[in-house]
């Protein structure tokens, strides 16, 4: 009976004793690691994560050849509509901008069967996030390229210091959305100045009220093909592919100058 | 020897030709004067004793979209709309003469001027960069923005044969509206802003080219030539 006592408190001892060097032992290791999830953000050990080169901007030129349908533009001479000089023009300029590696969106390939109104070439253009917006046109008056960007005046700096959300996120008016894009419009246009003037085109520039340009969220320029001469007519194959393969160089130069290059 | 009938139809003949050849140069005169009425430009007999006065007009240039200022003698009416009228239709006319800078086809092309006390109405916005709250590019006659007192809206009625024979461009279209525009804004100086109808009715677009459908600002619109 003793004996049974006796092994009975040396046991317990021996459990206490154990207990107690699992204790202390678990006290000194150090804690598992907690899950990222259970922790404070500001606490998460962030993963090593390798910083990704910027994306260069879609190079994306929009053409729209104006008029098509019914809406047939300027007579042109020798049985010539606007709507045919124009629209052979932005194919030829479509096959220049294709070659140099910028994606093309156009307004129409071919005539309408009904014209396509200036509002849904505008929402057309603005979906696309173009780099570059050129609405074709072409006339019997006048010499040379005229090239004309938008009479809105330029947007004024927006102050974002301000707290009144409703002038800081004023919404866009139809209207006037070319606003915010006229400074770069006038640099475009510059662009393409250069490049005509350099393959010796008379060029001229302008402000005109012209729809859809005041609609495009862009930088947009209307290019109309004027005669060059009284001999030389906007629908002249060399003459138009002089004018394709100046505003091809300028559209490279303006990509250039917009995505550091990168292409 | 020549039967009496015969002699009776052949002086009947000569006379029926006679006549035709008679009523034939009266229609060719006729004609003569109705062209030259049309070349005749000037819209309204000035009255007698109203004398000249020197009036500016903006005059466009196709060969390098330029806008001049130039000086002309007059005898206008002094009644405001029929003024406008006058020196709109002069202007017009000015295009339609031979080696004009910016030719047009020649006719009647103003049939009426509307003048529009504008309204007054207090600024809404409290951005100070926009004080009228007005969009940019957006007609501050639309919206409502304040004007100057007694400010005006002239009203420009085109003739649709007019619009209908303008030449179609951007260029052309731009000059013929900035040139009526710079032209009201150098003698009108009430005149704030400009609006164009033809025949009465709204128009999207002059030839096919420039925006109709909008105000016109009048602001200076004389540019230094070729850029």
């Amino acid at each position: 009976m003793t004996f049974t006592r006796t092994y009975a408190a040396v046991l317990l001892v021996a459990l206490a004793s154990a207990a107690a060097a699992a204790f202390l032992h678990a006290q000194t290791q150090p804690q598992p690691p907690v899950p990222a999830t259970a922790a404070p953000p500001s606490q998460v050990p962030q993963p090593a994560v390798r910083p990704t080169p910027p994306q260069p901007a879609r190079a994306v030129i929009f053409l729209d050849p104006a008029h098509g349908g019914t809406e047939t533009g300027a007579s042109l001479g020798n049985n010539m509509a606007e709507k045919e000089v124009v629209l052979a023009f932005a194919q030829r300029l479509r096959a220049a901008l294709a070659s140099a590696n910028l994606s093309v969106i156009t307004t129409r390939d071919s005539d309408l069967a009904t014209p396509l109104p200036t509002d849904q070439r505008a929402e057309a253009a603005n979906r696309a996030h173009a780099l570059a917006c050129i609405v074709i046109h072409a006339t019997a008056s006048g010499t040379g390229v005229h090239l004309y960007t938008s009479s809105l005046p330029p947007a004024p700096l927006n102050d974002t210091s301000g707290t009144d959300a409703t002038t800081r996120f004023a919404p866009t008016p139809w209207e006037s959305a070319q606003t915010g894009f006229v400074d770069q419009s006038h640099k475009l246009s510059d662009v393409l100045k250069a490049t005509l003037a350099k393959a010796s085109l008379p060029v001229i520039t302008g402000n005109a009220p012209l729809r859809p340009l005041d609609n495009l969220m862009c930088p947009a320029v209307a290019v109309e093909i004027a005669p060059n001469s009284a001999a030389v007519s906007a629908s002249d194959n060399t003459y138009q592919q002089q004018i394709v393969f100046a505003v091809a160089t300028a559209m490279q130069m303006w990509r250039d100058q917009n995505t550091g290059g990168a292409h | 020897m020549i039967p009496r009938y015969q002699r009776i139809l052949f002086w009947s003949l000569a006379l029926a030709i006679l006549l035709m050849a008679v009523f034939l140069l009266h229609g060719c005169q006729q004609a003569r004067e109705k062209l030259n009425r049309l070349q005749n430009q000037t819209p309204l007999a000035a009255p007698a004793e109203t004398a000249p006065e020197t009036f500016h007009l903006a005059m466009a240039s196709d060969a390098d979209n330029s806008i001049a200022m130039v000086d002309r003698q007059l005898a206008l009416p002094t009644e405001p709309t029929a003024r406008m009228r006058a020196l709109l239709a002069q202007l017009i006319a000015e295009y339609s003469y031979k080696n004009s800078s910016h030719p047009l086809a020649s006719g009647p092309a103003i049939d009426d001027v509307f003048l529009l006390d504008l309204p007054l109405k207090p600024a809404t916005s409290t951005n100070p960069s926009n004080p009228a709250g007005t969009p940019p590019g957006e007609s501050a006659f639309a919206s409502g923005a304040p004007h100057s007192p007694g400010g005006q809206l002239a009203v420009i009625n085109l003739s649709a044969a007019f619009a209908d024979h303008h030449p179609s461009g951007i260029e052309a279209e731009t000059l013929t509206i900035n040139s009526m525009v710079g032209t009201l804004f150098a003698n009108f100086p009430r005149i704030e802003q400009v609006r164009f109808v033809v025949n009465g009715q709204p128009r999207d677009t002059l030839a096919g080219h420039a925006d109709l459908t909008r105000t016109y600002q009048a602001v200076n619109t004389t540019t230094g030539g070729a850029q």
